[in-house]
Formats: C-alpha cells, sequence, structure tokens
C-alpha cells in the first residue's frame, strides 16, 4: 500500500474549479514528481493534500483518510509541507523559524542529532541563526525552508517548486540535499516542479498535470525517454 | 527637585499600571489585528472578583494569583463563546462586538456588585522611604515592583518559551504556522486569555488609588491607548515603554502646566495618542507598514 494515496480528488476554490479529478499515490520512500505548466493545479493538489482548500474525493495517509481533517492535524500525522513562497516566517528569527519544526517532537535527543545534520547541509543556516529570517536571501530562505521540513521528521514532504526564482549552482546544491534526505532517512517526497528535467532526475515517478487531470503517468526514466511527452508537456 | 524626581517615582508607578493595560491591549492587536475596547472592562470585572475574595477574608496575594487565573480563564471563554464565531468577520465588526462586550460587562458588574464605589486594599503602605533626596511612598514602588514582575513575565513566555514562540508565529503567519502543527486557533484563544490576566492586573493596582466601580477603567483604557500608540501597537515592549512615558508624562504636565491641572490630564493622554498619529504613526517601536496598492 502506497504511503499517500490521492482518489478522484477534485478542489477549487469558490465557484472555480481546479482539480477535476487526481489520482495520485506516493510510495513509502520514494521521490514522486508532479510536473505540469503554471495553473495545472500542481500547487492546489498540494495544497489539498493539507487541508488548505476544500477537497472531494478521497486523500489517505498511512492508510487513514484525511477528510475533514484540519491542516495542523493533517502535518501532525508527519507531512511536511513547504508550500509555494516557502512559508518562512519572516518576523522570527532563522533560529526560531528552525524550532517551529521541531517543536511537537518529544525525542530530545534525536532532535539534537537533527540540528547537527541540519547544519551540516546547510552551514550558512548555522552562521545566521541568530539573525532575523527576512535577511536571508532567496536561496537562503529556500535552505531554511528545507531544514525546517526536515526537523519536523515528516514520513512525508510536500515540496512545491523549491527551484523557483534561484541561481542554477543553488539549485543544484539544493536538490542533492533533496537527494540525501530521501536516500539517508527514507523519507518520501512530493515534488512540485517546473523544472520537469531537475525533477525526473530525482524522482522515480512522475505524474503530469494538465488543467486539473492526470495526462500522463509512468517511471522518471520512461517520461525522459519518451520525446513526444517531454516535447508536449515538458517542453525540453 | 526633590518635587520632580517624587512626580517621575510616582508618574513611573501610574506608568507601570496603564503598561499592564496597554500590554493587553497589544497582545491581541497582535494575534488579530483588532483593538480590543472592551480590555478595561474585563480587567474591571477581575477587579471586583479579587475585591470579593478579599472581602471574604482571603489574603491578598493569594486572591491575586486567583484573580489572575480567573481572568485568564475568562480570556479564553470570551475568546471562544464571542470571538471564535465571528473570527474571519471584516475587523470593523469585530471592533464593535467588543464595544458590545465592553458595555456588557460594564452592565453586568453594575448589576452583581452595584455601583457604589467601594475602597480597594493596598497592600503597600502609604509611608514613604527617601531614595536619593526624593521621597517615594511605599504604595508607588510596589506597583512598580508587581508591574515589573509581571511584564518581565510575559517577556520570557513570548521570547523564551516554546508556546510564547507557536503564539508569535500564529499571530504573524497563520498559514504558514497552521503548516508547522501549530494550532492557531487555540493560540487566539491563549492570546485573549494572557491579556486578560495581564489587563487584570492594572485594574488591581488602580483601584486602591480610585476606588473601585464598575467605570474605574474608563480613563486608565484612554492612557492605556495612548501608551500603545506611542510605542507602537504592535510592540509589547514599547507598550511598557509607552505605558511609563504616559505615566510620568501626564504626572510632570498635571503639576508643572498650570492650564492642565488634575483636570486636563486626560487630555495630554488624547494629545499624546493625536501627536504620535500625526508624526509617527508607527509609534516608537513599531515598524513601518507597507501596503501594496
Amino acid at each position: 500500500m502506497a504511503l499517500l494515496e490521492l482518489e478522484d480528488v477534485r478542489a477549487g476554490y469558490g465557484a472555480t474549479s481546479v482539480l477535476h479529478g487526481v489520482s495520485l499515490s506516493v510510495p513509502e520512500g520514494q521521490i514522486v514528481s508532479l510536473l505540469g505548466a503554471n495553473g495545472a493545479g500542481k500547487t492546489t493538489t498540494l495544497r489539498s493534500i493539507t487541508g488548505g482548500v476544500h477537497w472531494t474525493g478521497d486523500i489517505r495517509f498511512g492508510g487513514r483518510s484525511l477528510r475533514r481533517m484540519h491542516t495542523e492535524d493533517v502535518v501532525r500525522l508527519g507531512i511536511a509541507h513547504v508550500p509555494e513562497g516557502r512559508g518562512i516566517l519572516t518576523e522570527l528569527t532563522v533560529d526560531e523559524n528552525l524550532k517551529l519544526g521541531s517543536h511537537l517532537r518529544r525525542d530530545g535527543a534525536a532532535v539534537r542529532k537533527d540540528y547537527d545534520r541540519v547544519f551540516e547541509y546547510f552551514p550558512v543556516l548555522r552562521e545566521r541563526r541568530r539573525l532575523s529570517a527576512s535577511t536571508l536571501s532567496g536561496g537562503e530562505q529556500q535552505m531554511l525552508a528545507l531544514a525546517r521540513a526536515f526537523l519536523m521528521k515528516p514520513r512525508l514532504m510536500l515540496l512545491d517548486e523549491p527551484s523557483l526564482g534561484l541561481a542554477p549552482l543553488i539549485v543544484r546544491a539544493i536538490f542533492e540535499i533533496i537527494r540525501t534526505i530521501n536516500g539517508a532517512d527514507k523519507v518520501a517526497i512530493l515534488l512540485v516542479e517546473q523544472n520537469a528535467r531537475l525533477a525526473l532526475d530525482v524522482s522515480s515517478e512522475a505524474y503530469v498535470l494538465e488543467v486539473g487531470r492526470v495526462a500522463v503517468k509512468g517511471s522518471s526514466s520512461e517520461l525522459q525517454g519518451n520525446e513526444a511527452v517531454r516535447r508536449s508537456y515538458l517542453g525540453y | 527637585m526633590q518635587e520632580f524626581l517624587q512626580l517621575v517615582v510616582s508618574g513611573i508607578a501610574t506608568g507601570g499600571i496603564f503598561a499592564s493595560l496597554a500590554l493587553a491591549l497589544v497582545l491581541i492587536y497582535n494575534a488579530m489585528g483588532l483593538v480590543n475596547f472592551a480590555q478595561g472592562e474585563m480587567a474591571m470585572f477581575a477587579t471586583f472578583v479579587a475585591f470579593t475574595l478579599i472581602a471574604h477574608g482571603m489574603n491578598y496575594w493569594l486572591a491575586f494569583v486567583i484573580t489572575l487565573v480567573v481572568a485568564f480563564a475568562g480570556g479564553i471563554a470570551i475568546e471562544r463563546v464571542v470571538i471564535r464565531p465571528i473570527e474571519r468577520a471584516p475587523i470593523l465588526t469585530l471592533v464593535i462586538v467588543t464595544l458590545g462586550l465592553a458595555t456588557l460587562i460594564n452592565g453586568l458588574a453594575g448589576s452583581i456588585f452595584g455601583y457604589v464605589p467601594r475602597a480597594f486594599p493596598s497592600p503597600f503602605s502609604v509611608q514613604t522611604v527617601n531614595i536619593l533626596g526624593a521621597l517615594a511612598s511605599f504604595q508607588d514602588l510596589g506597583v512598580i515592583a508587581v508591574s515589573a514582575v509581571v511584564l518581565l513575565a510575559i517577556y520570557l513566555l513570548l521570547q523564551h518559551t516554546t508556546v510564547g514562540l507557536t503564539m508569535r508565529a500564529a499571530a504573524h503567519h497563520a498559514e504558514a504556522s497552521r503548516l508547522l502543527g501549530v494550532r492557531v486557533s487555540w493560540m487566539l484563544a491563549l492570546g485573549w486569555g494572557l491579556a486578560s490576566a495581564v489587563g487584570s492586573v492594572s485594574g488591581i493596582m488602580v483601584a486602591p488609588i480610585i476606588l473601585l466601580e464598575p467605570n474605574m477603567m474608563q480613563t486608565i483604557i484612554i492612557y492605556a491607548f495612548a501608551a500603545a500608540v506611542l510605542g507602537g501597537i504592535e510592540s509589547p515592549l514599547g507598550a511598557v515603554v509607552g505605558g511609563v512615558i504616559v505615566g510620568v508624562t501626564v504626572n510632570l504636565a498635571g503639576v508643572y502646566l498650570p492650564f492642565v491641572g488634575g483636570d486636563l490630564q486626560l487630555a495630554v493622554a488624547l494629545a499624546i495618542i493625536v501627536a504620535v498619529l500625526v508624526l509617527k504613526p508607527n509609534g516608537l517601536f513599531g515598524r513601518p507598514t507597507v501596503r501594496r496598492v
């Protein structure tokens, strides 16, 4: 059984419907890409999972339905959602942002180890611990968002366009760490990306959304090898 | 000079009282962008609770602590019952509701406790002590000490505990906080509870000076508004500094500006509000607000 399953999920904002029946699944410990053009419904899919938008159909996490659950309760089941715009609390310091990631955990010793690992992955965060998060650059804020999600010790991470607006070198570093987190901790990841080439490189499976429906799905290598799919949906 | 120093010390004492109520206003403003016009009445009602406990022979400080706990629970109850159902209403609706709440609590206190002003006990003697040539009363020093302890406790709670961190997070960015597992709605309720408890300290401290009756906080809340606006309505530190500045200013103006006297002291507070809004709308510690047009 997959860790996360979406079954015929429909969602929208007020009278505007965005998802017209999306079904997908994320197996335990795997990276799955969710690709598609702007407005295809990628962000809305992630927001449905964590209850940020009203949806119908069914979403199950670890076999348990998330229907009518509040965002904070979904998150407490072990889902870390790095939203569009990264969700950094810019009024707080870097350290306080990180603490918000680990604040629900009771395994003190493991938390301390995880902080060490975070600072090993992102040394710049250690240097800036006491500074306001608003002073960080875009890339550093993305690192902070990832680090904070990691400190939640989730079973599943939802990443919404981690490469958005970042320099290629920084993007490469961030994806390296996404791969590391997935490999070392068996954290499953549902990765939303505009940059399809990059996403297919790190993921094992992929879905392509087109106007609120799954247009193509398959293993990432299959999609990479299929020129028709690449041209018509992925733009490279 | 000696008179000046004495006025400053007693000004700081009243400033501490204003600061507590101003901090209560700031806590709720930070949590939901709302000015709680019922804050003064909530403090007044809590003071009646303290009065009743003490009148039944309870030790002053025990009554003080129990009143804070009751006020805390009362603040949470008000948020859950009155504010929660209209949480998403336009801010003006919420403001009107707090005005209604003020009237309601005032009437409730009147019908339960009556409108006859009562002497409220003070744990501090009115004797004076000589500090650097200025005579300060134990009453003033006691009020300063109690205010300082309460304000310090709130500071430590907000800045150095996990619950304080989640409260600040929920206040600044509800959506991002939910994604981190913060129960935002409960944090708002907690903010109301905390505000109610801090505000009640101002009621208990001021009651021995101005006598206890249902309308006693109606001028104090104006001074508290002045303090909060002066400090920058979002800043807890600003509320405290603003409270002290307003307390001292009003005290000095009452004596040194002949036309102010005792009658126009409230006008000084209003003048401070107007001056801040005109000259420095963000107050001393407020951050400039950027609005995209």
